[in-house]
């Protein structure tokens, strides 16, 4: 049972850093950026909700409807910056990071380095959790498994059925062939990265309403985030979300049954033997060709 | 010129090695010392990474493993088990390199995916190390080991002497390989496989070795200073070694200086390490972080490919800039001898942008589309048609699946000397899969083909090409980072009569002449059309000594006029004794150059013989063109 | 195009240029502001009450601080201490009637930044003086370079006795030799007197000080930490989990401390772990007897409410009114005027505790020694020290045991989250409330 619980934690834990992995993921898929910039979407997103939620005393989930258009925003800005100065993968790479330390830094002049939570009178979902049986489940990362399934299903549904979607895979597989047939691929990529970037906000907003936050957070995240991008195969909508899951569901284990060091170890080991023995990443896109 | 890389290398580095000897003579304060060996770390470090990444195009991710191993060979054997200080280090270099070579038998044999599985891999693995090191009681525990001061000679007393000297050597030793891989045929190579592996492995580029040879430089030369550079910090721990620091900073400056360039990883690693220190120094408190970001995108921005790329269009200005600002804000007495180094390298950059310098020449627009001038040299026509020798060439009962489409349903196929082979057939034939399989570019599902009598399924293409089998690609594929000479002479370092570097590039102009792309020697291939790509791709192609060429729809595209040269062309070949199969959608070319035809349909052997019989062929009349016979 | 990148690098470089020139001339907002006017205080080093303005060439103390980045909060906060100290030190008259100057670097909380820092400081910028960075891996960095130019470092958070060798190191903060020993023990010394307790886990961060606490050192046979103190105690230790530094996931933890049922849990982390434990105990509604965190984030903690009462620390100093009035006029005025300066930075957290306190004991140590050696001889200095100790206005009188790496017997107390504010607990001699056990 205890096995169990500890599954359960590190299962829903798993689908926040999923949310986060599929902006990464699409990204990377789809635009052909490694674009590091979307951490600081997610950081930005959380302290927008703590602001909100503790100046206004909004209810801290809806204060996506503040940080999301306005992640939306910024993430579409910086894509269409990476579309104007037509960037390379690589130098995409580089332009990110500098974006990204520069969030970094703004957030630490606004907020100040030293952490920052909402009050448990603000924040009431910091340490509630739904029992089931003899489980407990977070409310917190309860509720960001529950947007990350609604997320990547929306993407899955826009990308497989939807002209801009398969306009958007098309270009993922062959930009110059695809701009051919008039997909305006700039205009997509742009709304691609907007919605990433919004969904960046709503990780941030549960990120804020599970842990204390401090500036310093994106380069705890990003080891984790990319083994799962690699394990779920980038581009892959849906692999991503099974990836997170899987790797929370590992992580927890381990952590319960040997020690929370060696779980970093058997991760990253599990991410080398996927790519060594299946380098598309270790779930079947529902696509075909 | 080559000599001047080492004169250069080697003035620079007994400058630097004079200065703590001659400190007290010149007056300045040891904390320059201190603030050159942090550079010259870094310049280590990129320019390690540069020599797999930034030379052969496999980013890594994970220099930060390679500069873990170093630190923490010098703390478990040093500190912790007492041997020499020097044997740490070593010891880091060495067992840097094996995880360098461990890491490139996994990723460099995969076929699919090369670049980007490398690029995962090493992301991964600096976390399995640390969590490695934080566990093992043995390494490290967690804790951290403390590196006690090693013993040194005295001459290189004060501790920062011994360690700026140490710098020295290291950043020399990194440097020194990068120049001399440029200027030799390793080097090469990896420019070859950045910009098309698998055309380079078809060149007879040996791509495998090559990139283990890469990957164990960058290891040993990233574990040699990271060891030395453990040697200065008073203690280590996994979470000081092991984060995104050293794997985020190699890449950056080596962008930023230019990944082509043997000293631009140096120069990046400049640039940032004396910008970093001038922020912390001059106490932009909240700032520091912001300015770093602006100019490192401005940078990249602006200058894509790097600042050497600029600055070799001017050295001079640059240099002039350089020191007459550092030497006016001297005269001013303004600010510290380095904030006047961080103003100086600013300024240098923004004149670097200017519009003018030297301008590469390409001698481009004289003859690229008046074809009268595109075929010097002799006529073909004079030379007498070779004779049909023996088979160099035996495809048996050869088949290729696709998952449940049979590309090729049993052929079986010879081509011998002198003879010149048309081989057509209608879309999804098999033509472009036989091909393949010939070129070893794909396994056969079944059956044998064997060239020179030397069975080559299973070859790795390099192998095949060194038989005497080369090919060309049927929408061209030259190495676009390399001149058309430069193309041409990648191919005879490498082909089956492999020569160095310079000879390879004087034995270029004959193959050039031989297609008439002479004129055109030093353009880019960006800037040729695609009929002179595909002469391109035959030149090169002829240029690893081939003896059977698979020429792959070499025509397709062309206007009329073209087609009438490349047909010269192709007959100049045939008469200079390459047999040839050439695969073609035009009939009347076929008709005009083959000695023998073979028509493929459906994956199978529709027809074969003399040009004329098989074309009045009623079965290949009708599948292949129709009703009507094409005139 | 390269009209806007002319433009923008002319700007960057004219910002460059026009900061490495301002730097040391201009002043910050805290020596630019007011300074408040005491009537009769005694300053630290002995100056008479009534100050005569510092005169002369200004003694420039240089350091570096964690001021942004992952320990950037607790830099912050030994900034602010450390610029009111030399404020208030010049409105006494300076230190040697000079007028004394602190403006630390930030390393960006890496510690590989801060040798190549110190060099600088010492030998280009030829600082007349040094302070110590914040967090033991840095002022690890610091102290060779230190050593090799024979400069005295005062450091305000260090307490791994065995690693900090160097002569001329002064502690400000001391556990004693061995508080991988005196840590355990002090704590079974408290849940002896509660009588209750008989089961305890340990959760530790697996490096630096928080490792060594739990477990000793590892290649150290014999060395022991609260895993093997406890036993001695007559405690049974049901549950030994380790985590990496950086760690996140605290669900798998918190299910097995629930699994140990422990009468008491040792969180051996820093900063905001054990808040995340105790958030994951209590979304499995299961919360602790009682608790104990080793170098927690204060504020962060307090921050927590209801869920983080009774949680123990450890501590060198909290304003709790019984202490205070103990305590001289100054040290009132110094907590107060700490705290407006921190509202004002804005910190989230702003009271005057055992960080800070840390702080003034390190300017403490570097001015008497000065002063106590009449001139800025760092040989001078730390003779002066090592023979005579120095009067720290936090901890009082201090000497300098060599035989300990100059760790001073410790003043260490602990501190228990009680209605909302840290308070001093243990031991009953030095409460400023009474321990709380476990509220059942």
């Amino acid at each position: 049972m205890n096995e169990l619980q500890s599954i359960v934690f590190g299962v829903l834990t798993g689908s926040f850093f999923a949310l986060i992995a599929l902006g990464i993921s699409l990204a990377w898929g789809f635009l052909k950026v490694i674009n590091l910039s979307h951490f600081g979407l997610v950081l930005i997103g959380s302290y927008l909700t703590f602001q909100l939620a503790t100046s206004t005393g909004m209810n801290p989930i809806a204060t996506v409807a503040v940080t999301a258009p306005a992640m939306f925003a910024l993430g579409a800005l910086i894509q269409w910056g990476f579309e104007r100065f037509e960037v390379s993968e690589l130098n995409s790479l580089l332009i990110s990071y500098g974006i990204l330390i520069i969030m970094i830094q703004v957030v630490q002049n606004t907020w100040s380095a030293d952490f920052q939570r909402m009050d448990p009178g603000v924040n009431p979902y910091f340490v509630q959790s739904i029992a089931i049986g003899q489980l407990r489940f977070p409310v917190p990362t309860l509720l960001a498994a529950g947007f990350a399934i609604a997320l990547v299903l929306l993407a899955h549904y826009v990308l497989e059925k939807t002209y801009a979607g398969r306009a958007l895979q098309a270009f993922g597989q062959d930009r110059q062939i695809s701009s051919a047939f008039g997909i305006d691929h700039r205009l997509l990529g742009v709304l691609l990265a907007g919605a990433t970037g919004a969904s960046g906000a709503i990780a941030g907003m549960l990120h804020a309403l599970g842990q204390t936050l401090s500036p310093d957070a994106p380069f705890e995240w990003v080891g984790r985030v990319f083994a799962i991008v690699i394990l779920g195969g980038i581009g892959n909508v849906t692999g991503t979300l099974y990836a997170g899951l899987l790797v929370g569901a590992v992580a927890g284990a381990v952590t319960f049954i040997w020690s929370a060091s060696v779980a970093p170890l058997v991760v990253f080991s599990l991410v080398v033997l996927a790519l060594i023995f299946r380098p598309q990443g270790l779930f079947l896109r529902k696509a075909e060709h | 010129m080559r000599d001047r890389g080492w004169v250069v290398l080697a003035v620079g580095a007994a400058a630097l090695l004079a200065l703590p000897f001659l400190r007290d003579q010149l007056g300045f304060p040891v904390f320059y010392l201190v603030f050159v060996s942090g550079a010259l770390f870094w310049a280590a470090q990129a320019t390690s990474w540069n020599i797999l990444s930034g030379y052969s195009g496999y980013f890594s991710f994970g220099q930060g493993a390679f500069f873990g191993v170093g630190v923490y060979s010098l703390a478990f054997f040093f500190a912790r088990r007492g041997l020499e200080w020097w044997v740490g280090v070593l010891l880091g270099g060495l067992l840097s390199m094996l995880l360098g070579l461990i890491l490139g038998t996994i990723a460099f044999r995969l076929r699919k995916l090369r670049g980007e599985i490398f690029a995962l891999l090493t992301l991964a693995i600096p976390f399995i190390l640390v969590a490695v090191v934080r566990l093992s009681r043995t390494i490290d525990g967690g804790q951290g080991v403390g590196i006690p001061v090693p013993s040194y000679p005295d001459f290189l007393r004060p501790f920062q002497h011994f360690y700026f000297v140490l710098s020295v050597l290291v950043a020399l030793l990194a440097l020194s390989l990068a120049y001399a891989m440029r200027g030799t045929r390793y080097g090469w190579a990896l420019f070859a496989i950045h910009d098309d592996e698998e055309v380079a492995e078809g060149l007879g580029v040996p791509t495998f070795r090559h990139k283990m040879i890469a990957i164990a430089v960058t290891g040993f030369l990233g574990g040699l200073s990271g060891a030395v550079f453990a040697l200065n910090l008073g203690h280590v721990s996994p979470e000081g070694t092991f984060n995104l620091r050293v794997p985020l900073f190699v890449i950056v400056m080596s962008a930023l200086g230019g990944r082509r360039h043997w000293a631009g990883p140096m120069v990046g690693a400049v640039y940032i390490h004396t910008l970093q220190n001038r922020l912390a120094a001059a106490g932009f408190e909240g700032w520091s972080l912001i300015i770093l970001g602006a100019v490192l995108i401005a940078l990249v921005l602006f200058a894509p490919d790097g600042l050497m790329s600029r600055f070799t269009r001017r050295p001079w200005t640059v240099t002039g800039v350089l020191a007459g600002v550092v030497i006016a804000m001297g005269l001013v007495d303004v600010g510290q001898p380095v904030d006047r180094l961080a103003v100086a390298m600013l300024v240098a950059a923004v004149t670097a942008f200017l519009p003018g310098g030297k301008k590469r020449r390409a001698r481009v627009g004289e003859t690229a589309t008046t074809l009268g001038g595109v075929v010097p040299g002799p006529d073909g026509e004079g030379m007498p048609l070779p004779e049909v020798g023996r088979p160099l060439v035996t495809v048996s009962e050869v088949a290729k699946s696709f998952g449940g489409v049979d590309a090729l349903a049993g052929v079986s196929v010879t081509v011998s000397e002198g003879e010149l082979v048309g081989l057509v057939g209608p879309n999804g034939s098999g033509k472009t899969t036989l091909v393949n399989l010939l070129s070893g570019a794909l396994p056969p599902t079944s059956g044998s083909i064997t060239v020179d009598g030397v069975d080559i399924v299973g070859m790795t293409p390099h192998k095949i090409t060194h038989l005497g089998l080369a090919r060309t690609y049927q929408i061209p594929r030259p190495f676009l980072t390399l001149t058309v000479s430069d193309n041409v002479a990648i191919a005879i370092m490498f082909g089956r009569d492999p020569k160095g570097l310079g000879a390879s590039r004087d034995a270029a102009d004959a193959f050039l002449a031989m297609v008439g792309l002479d004129e055109l020697a030093h353009a880019y291939p960006s800037e040729i059309n695609l009929h002179e790509r595909q002469l391109l791709e035959m030149a090169r192609a002829m240029a690893t000594g081939p003896r059977v060429l698979l020429l792959d729809e070499a025509l397709a595209g062309l206007n009329p006029v073209e087609i009438d040269n490349a047909i010269a062309v192709v007959s100049r070949i045939h008469r200079s004794g390459v047999a040839i199969v050439l695969v073609e959608h035009l009939l009347r070319v076929v008709n005009q150059l083959s000695t023998r035809m073979i028509v493929l349909n459906q994956g199978l052997l529709l027809a074969e013989g003399e040009p004329a019989k098989v074309l009045s062929d009623p079965d290949v009349v009708t599948t292949y063109l129709g009703k009507r016979p094409n005139a | 195009m390269s009209k806007r990148v002319r433009t923008l690098s002319i700007l960057v470089v004219v910002a460059l240029w026009a900061a490495a020139c301002g730097d040391t001339a201009e002043t910050t907002t805290t020596q630019a502001g007011t300074t408040t006017t005491q009537a009769g205080t005694t300053t630290t080093g002995a100056s008479p009450t009534t100050a005569p303005e510092p005169s002369g060439d200004p003694i420039v103390v240089g350091g570096t601080l964690a001021l942004t980045g992952a320990v950037g909060a607790t830099g912050n906060i030994h900034r602010i201490a450390g610029q009111l100290y030399v404020e208030r030190l010049n409105a006494a008259g300076g230190l040697l009637g000079r007028p004394v100057v602190f403006e630390p670097l930030d390393d960006e909380s890496d510690p590989t930044r801060v040798g190549d820092l110190y060099e600088q400081l010492i030998s280009q910028d030829r600082v007349d003086l040094i302070m110590g960075p914040y967090a033991t891996p840095w002022i690890l960095q610091a102290q060779p370079v230190a050593e090799r130019h024979g400069f005295v470092l005062p450091q305000h958070t260090s307490v791994l006795a065995p690693a900090m060798s160097y002569q001329c190191q002064f502690p400000a903060w001391s556990i004693g030799p061995e508080p991988n020993v005196f840590t355990p023990n002090q704590l079974a010394d408290a849940l002896d007197s509660l009588g209750d307790v008989a089961t305890v886990a340990l959760v530790t961060n697996s490096s630096g000080s928080t490792a060594f606490v739990s477990h000793g050192v590892p290649d150290v046979a014999g060395s022991r930490g609260a895993l093997h103190v406890f036993p001695e105690r007559g405690y049974q230790v049901v549950a030994d989990e380790t985590y990496p530094p950086g760690n996140t996931e605290w669900g798998p933890i918190a299910v097995a401390i629930r699994n140990a049922d422990p009468d008491f849990v040792m969180v051996n982390g820093l900063g905001i772990e054990a808040n995340g434990l105790i958030d994951a105990m209590s979304q499995l509604d299961y919360s602790p007897r009682m608790i104990f965190a080793l170098f927690p984030a204060p504020g962060a903690v307090l921050a927590m409410g209801e869920a983080a009462e009774g949680l123990l620390s450890v501590s060198m100093f909290e304003p709790n009114e019984p202490i205070l009035a103990g305590l001289s006029d100054e040290v009132r005025e110094i907590v107060a005027e700490f705290e407006a300066r921190a509202a004002a930075a804005g910190l989230p957290y702003t009271t005057f505790e055992t960080q800070a306190a840390a702080s003034w004991n390190a300017w403490d140590i570097l001015t008497q020694g000065v002063a106590g050696a009449g001139s800025l001889d760092h040989e001078a200095i730390c003779d002066y020290l090592l023979e005579n100790g120095a009067d720290l206005t936090f901890a009082g009188h201090v000497s300098f045991p060599r035989e300990n790496n100059n760790f001073w017997p410790t003043n260490q107390v602990l501190k228990q989250v009680q209605d909302g504010n840290w308070v001093v607990v243990w031991p009953a001699d030095r409460a400023a409330a009474p321990l709380r056990g476990s509220s059942g």
